[in-house]
């Protein structure tokens, strides 16, 4: 069927109900310059009147009554829940949010634990290297530094470098 | 949408606070709609009616739950929807198994008595037993969502919006699975269409 917005909104609206005289009058006129889709448009209202058609399936008289006897029967086969289970909706609620926190208090301990042993590691590493010489052997340094003669300016550069 | 708008929603929160006769007018009111959605989808009048049943008791247990936001119309074909989907579920996996034979405490109720709302003659009733027989098997063929769209679609406090809620899927896809379906019951119905066999006997 074609896709004019007039041709739509009508069918859309027979699929819904009948339609109302001016909607009847608009579709003829439609109609009259579609001459092609008339065929379609039997088609279309003829399921709209079968389905119209179709009888409503039969309710039994005490229906209603029915409804609430289940009802009735069904609360009264529901297990009361004591007062204390009422006081403790709030547990496991409380109990999430303790395992989240005891999660997230583990992995922190783990994560610590795993840089104190990469420090430890460092340190080791740093003591493995072989000892320094002993202070012994700096025991003469300063009869050594005394003995030798300090060293005098070069005037011969410095006339020069004026 | 507000209570005051929707009157079933005020209803709905008088059956929250356990009011029963709040309740039984709901039932009242759409009892004859639930059970023409479940009669077409399930094609079983004693099953659509236990069936029926367990969506008005399903609407009373789930009362805390309801939302006055949304239209009470829509929560229980929503309901009634999930139901009769589980349903033809629990048949297909379950076949010889009974709604009823699930409940063996109703066994003690009488057998549901139905009223005869037909008034046409014999050969007229024939006539449109048959055609009947023929519309709803034309339906039956039909994929389940394609068929709750169409039935839905007959109830006319239900707008588009409201059958796609239900339906959970958008408006235009719904439009959609009612027009793919509409084509395939005028194919399959065309020889009563173009007759006019289904016209009210007079």
């Amino acid at each position: 069927m074609t896709n004019d917005p007039i041709c739509n909104r009508l069918r859309e609206l027979t699929w819904r109900r009948k339609l109302t005289g001016a909607e009847e009058a608009e579709l003829r006129s439609w109609l009259e310059t579609h001459p092609e889709a008339r065929a379609e448009w039997e088609a279309e209202t003829g399921l709209a009147a079968v389905l119209e058609g179709l009888p409503d399936a039969p309710v039994p008289s005490n229906f209603t009554a029915r409804v609430l006897k289940a009802v009735e029967r069904d609360a009264a086969a529901a297990p009361r829940r004591p007062v204390w289970q009422f006081r403790l909706r709030w547990l496991p609620k409380a109990a999430f949010v303790l395992t989240v926190l005891a999660a997230g208090l583990v992995s922190f301990y783990l994560l610590q634990s795993a840089e104190r042993r990469k420090l430890a590691q460092s340190v080791a590493a740093v003591a493995d290297i072989p000892s320094l010489p002993s202070p012994d052997i700096l025991q003469d340094f300063d009869a050594i530094r005394a003995s030798s003669p300090a060293a005098t300016p070069d005037e011969q550069l410095l006339a020069l470098l004026k | 949408m507000s209570a005051e708008r929707d009157p079933d929603a005020a209803l709905m929160l008088r059956v929250r606070q356990g009011d029963t006769r709040a309740f039984a007018e709901l039932v009242d009111k759409y009892k004859q709609p639930v059970m023409n959605l479940a009669c077409r989808m399930l094609r079983d009048a004693t099953e659509a009616e236990d069936l029926s049943q367990m969506v008005f008791v399903q609407v009373f247990k789930s009362a805390h739950r309801y939302k006055v936001s949304s239209r009470f119309s829509t929560w229980l074909f929503t309901i009634a929807r999930n139901l009769c989907l589980n349903e033809i579920r629990r048949r297909a996996r379950h076949p010889a198994d009974s709604i009823e034979s699930r409940h063996p405490e109703q066994d003690d109720q009488a057998a549901p008595q139905f009223e005869d709302k037909t008034t046409a003659s014999p050969p007229d009733r024939l006539l449109h037993g048959e055609l009947e027989e023929k519309i709803q098997q034309a339906l039956a063929g039909l994929p389940e969502n394609q068929r709750l769209a169409i039935l839905l679609c007959r109830q006319e406090d239900l707008s588009y919006e409201d059958i796609a809620r239900v339906l959970g899927s958008s408006v235009s896809a719904t439009k959609s699975l009612i027009h793919r379906g509409r084509e395939t019951l005028k194919q399959k119905l065309k020889p009563y269409l173009q007759t006019g066999a289904w016209e009210e006997p007079k």
